[in-house]
């Protein structure tokens, strides 16, 4: 039967090669296992619907919806600008706002997609005018970006919590250490890349004028710096579940993009809530028949069947973290993250399981490995987006790109696998 | 049409958020429990999903891996590889929404219900179907575009 | 032949023991004819899913509550303070008893065979606080506790003096964790030690329900079976139900002393309170849910086991 998944897979593989949209992807997939491997279809659309109606999810298109109506209503820019106040006037320093900045907005979205939506209009150019290249800049944004699958509120981290059965507020908090040591590594990488950069640096107003431009900015951004405030605490501080507290960022995001922030008219709302709710619908229904297929490979055995497959080439724990690392990365070269998840949390729950990793490091090893997928070609969707939205060529963010990845992500993904602490030190703290 | 689509899925966006919203505050603020909410809000929120589906096919932003069109190096090869992944879309798509249908007659024969209202969940059961329905028709649509396109090379790209 | 059978506990629990035995049994008296390939914790969906997956065939059986999405009456088995002992309860809930018959019937229109009902426990109350009046229905508790999406524990919980919050399974542990919700209502000691021990810090064994879960088959995949290889089935199916029957009790008491032992306190309440709060909660909420399963059907079979 793993013959038959294994070629289920490269159909998906192919075809997803071929550029098919990845619903139908998956329901090649599911052909394969059908038509080939005898696999029972009956009574699976029912199953994969009914697990679309679980209120986990509802999460997903909230949070999606709240981070798009902040990156339309201009509480980017004021995010951006209370943050420049510190680090701008610094050698690098812009770089450095970028990054915290999509750190920032990432506590407010659930998405990797949001931080380049938002920052990169306003910053890209700001950073070209600084002298910084276009191609850089926008590399950096992007990969800052999926910050926002790591810094919680994450989708990422509901789906894996999700298909697991883990505690989704133990995830959240699971990729809190290494998206922040991530965001470290960028700001440090950025602040040695601008040495070669002929930057022109901004002056810094000095004394009361700082004190003042301080509280000015500041008080521009309290009503985006409360909105993390008011999810992390409503979901931590037991007014809410993460489901009702991604409403509850909607409908906070709502006033306040209109009345405050003013960039939310009726018809940028209705733009923001149509494309929040197609991006949702696609992921939904690619959810849908992934969902489907990774179903059929546990009702088949697969997952055991794998486990064996592994633990007969060895046992090596420290062997074992690395050939998963390997295939998390090639996993997250062709799908996106929540399709990584779905297919490969429950294949290899069990075998992490059987080496002694707990389900929630896990989640972090997942959840870095599949952020990073999102700007490893040849699917890089988050890079891809970047590209456009900076006006550059792909193939020339590539290379600053992949310098980023494998200073920034990279170590981060070595110490999640091996260092427990960093994923699982504010889980334990928090009780999980 | 775009209007449409823009008007339908901001209502069902907001009717859902606006639901779960409600749950917070009869349950923290007022104290008093809401039966039935939950299962109520379950129908916008799949015909969200599915129509929100059924808007990408329409705007054909479906996600995809564009791996072989970086490769490309002419327009007509760019819209044979379209044609293909179209070609596949329907193929597949078409045997998925034979069984969306199974899927429908199963729900109409046994006509369940939600647990505290009793509301027949068939209404939401049909989504999957009537979306992949309309899907199809877009795929379909965008398939004709694109070999008008290669029998008239001159016709520019539109979408 | 290889059959799949779903169950909603973890690995290694009683229920996944007991079935591996079962598993065992069938394969021996079979003589290796008929397997079993056990899902444990849900894998295969939660109970509603999985009833409709075991109706149209695409799961072969499965051991769990009912369903009632699609037939409301199967809430008859799910009717709060039905049974008040052990004793009553096998005599309702048993081979042969009201309610026993009534769901075989019941599944059967699903194209479903019920092969055996497994006891599981009286429910209870689980909280993560310390009580309140915990014996005295009659005071209103200010105390917020989840309740499954089943409408007689949504009354219930009411009835018994809690506010009522109906919060999906799959959110309910976060929920209790972080305080949105204090308690669990719907479950008893079994299930709150299985799911909710760490965040369960007094247990009131209110009797609130009689647990019964039940192993179902596919009927066409059940007759499609030869005959020696069904009847291997149907008897084996016969001995995990009345070996149930003679474990159950002590079964209850083991995981309450598991809750205890982990730190909760059981709140042990006197034979009065409990018919009090029996008396109460059966004026409130049979009614209600009588006219939503039929009235002249519902109380047919309560009137065989109404004390
Ligand atoms: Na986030
Ligand atoms: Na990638």
């Amino acid at each position: 039967m793993i013959e038959i998944a294994l070629l289920a897979v490269a159909v998906l593989v192919i075809l997803l090669t071929l550029g098919v949209p990845l619903p139908y992807c998956f329901g090649a997939g599911l052909m394969v296992m059908y038509f080939i491997g005898d696999v029972v279809m009956k009574g699976n659309i029912l199953w994969g619907f009914q697990q679309l109606g679980n209120p986990v999810l509802l999460a997903i298109p909230l949070f999606v919806l709240a981070g798009t109506i902040m990156s339309v209503s201009g509480i980017a820019a004021s995010l951006l600008r209370f943050v420049n106040i510190f680090v701008g006037h610094l050698r690098g320093g812009l770089g450095v706002v970028a990054t915290i900045s999509c750190a920032l907005i990432g506590a407010i979205s659930g998405s990797g997609l949001t931080g380049v939506a938002a920052i990169g209009p306003l910053l890209i150019p700001e950073m070209e005018k600084q002298g910084y290249p276009r191609e850089y800049a926008t590399a950096l944004i992007a990969n800052s970006s999926l910050l926002g699958l790591l810094i919680p509120p994450s989708v990422t981290m509901i789906v894996y919590g999700w298909v697991t059965d883990t505690s989704i507020l133990a995830c959240f908090l699971a990729t809190l250490g290494p998206g922040l040591l991530i965001m470290f590594n960028f700001s440090m990488v950025n602040i040695h890349m601008a040495k070669k950069f002929a930057l022109k640096l901004e002056d810094r107003p000095r004394g009361p004028d700082f004190i003042a431009e301080v509280s000015k900015r500041g008080f521009k951004a309290t009503p985006a710096l409360l909105m993390p405030v008011i999810i992390l605490g409503g979901i931590y501080g037991g007014v809410m579940t993460p489901t009702e507290a991604a409403a509850v960022a909607v409908i906070y995001a709502i006033p306040v993009g209109f009345l405050i922030y003013k960039g939310l008219n009726l018809r940028t709302f209705l733009g923001a809530s149509k494309e929040a709710s197609t991006a949702v619908g696609a992921i939904m229904l690619m959810i849908l028949f992934s969902m489907i297929l990774s179903q059929m490979f546990v009702l088949e055995g697969i997952p055991q069947e794998l486990v064996e497959a592994i633990f007969s080439i060895t046992e090596d724990k420290a062997i074992l973290l690395i050939l998963i690392n390997f295939l998390l990365f090639f996993v997250g070269m062709v799908v996106n993250d929540v399709t990584a998840i779905i297919l490969i949390a429950p294949l290899l729950l069990p075998l992490m399981e059987a080496i002694g990793v707990s389900p929630i490091q896990f989640a972090a090893i997942m959840g870095v490995n599949t952020a990073m997928g999102g700007v490893t070609p040849p699917y890089a969707s988050i890079l891809y987006l970047g590209a456009r939205i900076g006006k550059v060529k792909v193939t020339k963010v590539i290379r600053p790109a992949m310098i980023l990845i494998v200073t920034g992500y990279l170590p981060v993904v070595i110490l999640t696998s091996y260092w427990d602490n960093l994923s699982l030190f504010l889980p334990r703290y928090f009780g999980y | 049409m775009n209007r449409v689509a823009s008007y339908l899925l901001t209502g069902l966006i907001c009717l859902v958020a606006g639901g779960q919203f409600i749950q917070v505050i009869t349950r923290y603020v007022l104290e008093i429990p809401v039966m039935g909410l939950e299962e109520t809000l379950l129908y916008p929120t799949l015909w969200l999903y599915v129509l929100g589906a059924v808007n990408a096919s329409r705007e054909n932003t479906h996600i995809r891996a564009n791996v072989l069109e970086i490769f490309l190096k002419t327009t007509k090869q760019a819209t044979i590889l379209a044609i293909v992944g179209e070609v596949i879309s329907i193929t597949v798509g078409l045997w998925l929404t034979w069984w969306a249908w199974d899927f429908t007659k199963y729900s109409l024969r046994v006509w369940k219900e939600s647990p505290t209202l009793y509301l027949p969940t068939f209404y939401m059961d049909m989504a999957l179907f009537v979306g992949l329905v309309l899907m199809m028709i877009y795929t379909f649509t965008h398939l004709i575009k694109h070999i008008r396109q290669l029998s008239d090379p001159e016709k520019p790209i539109d979408d | 032949k290889r059959l799949k059978i779903s169950h909603i506990r973890p690995q290694g629990t009683t229920i996944d023991l007991e079935l591996k035995d079962f598993a065992g049994e069938v394969k021996k008296a079979s003589d290796g004819d008929l397997k079993m390939r056990i899902f444990a914790a849900s894998a295969l969906g939660d109970y509603t899913t999985v009833q409709e997956r075991v109706s149209v065939g695409a799961v072969d059986m499965a051991v769990q509550p009912a369903a009632t999405a699609a037939s409301r009456r199967m809430q008859i088995t799910a009717f709060p303070y039905v049974a008040e002992n052990w004793k009553q309860a096998k005599s309702i809930y048993g081979p042969g008893g009201a309610i026993y018959d009534a769901m075989k019937g019941l599944y059967a229109k699903q194209d479903i065979t019920m092969l055996a009902a497994y006891p599981v426990y009286f429910g209870g109350v689980a909280l993560n606080r310390e009580a309140i009046a915990p014996g005295d229905p009659t005071v209103e508790k200010g105390i917020k506790v989840r309740v499954p999406g089943i409408k007689s524990f949504q009354l219930e919980g009411s009835s018994l003096g809690y506010i009522s919050a109906p919060i999906p399974f799959s959110e309910a542990f976060t929920a209790v964790q972080t305080g949105v919700v204090d308690g669990v209502i719907g479950s008893g000691a079994e299930g709150y030690y299985a799911s909710f021990r760490d965040v369960t810090k007094t247990y009131i064994p209110l009797n609130t329900h009689f647990e019964v879960w039940y192993m179902i088959v596919n009927t066409e995949t059940l007759n499609d079976l030869d005959k020696k290889d069904r009847a291997v089935l149907v008897k084996a199916a016969t001995n995990f139900e009345t070996k149930r029957w003679t474990t159950a009790e002590a079964d209850q008491a083991a995981n309450e002393k598991r809750l205890a032992d982990n730190g909760a306190t059981i709140i042990k309440l006197t034979d009065e309170q409990l018919a009090a709060t029996a008396k109460k909660v059966r004026a409130e909420v049979w009614p209600v849910i009588l006219k939503d399963v039929g009235e002249e059907w519902g109380k047919k079979i309560l009137s065989q086991v109404a004390p």
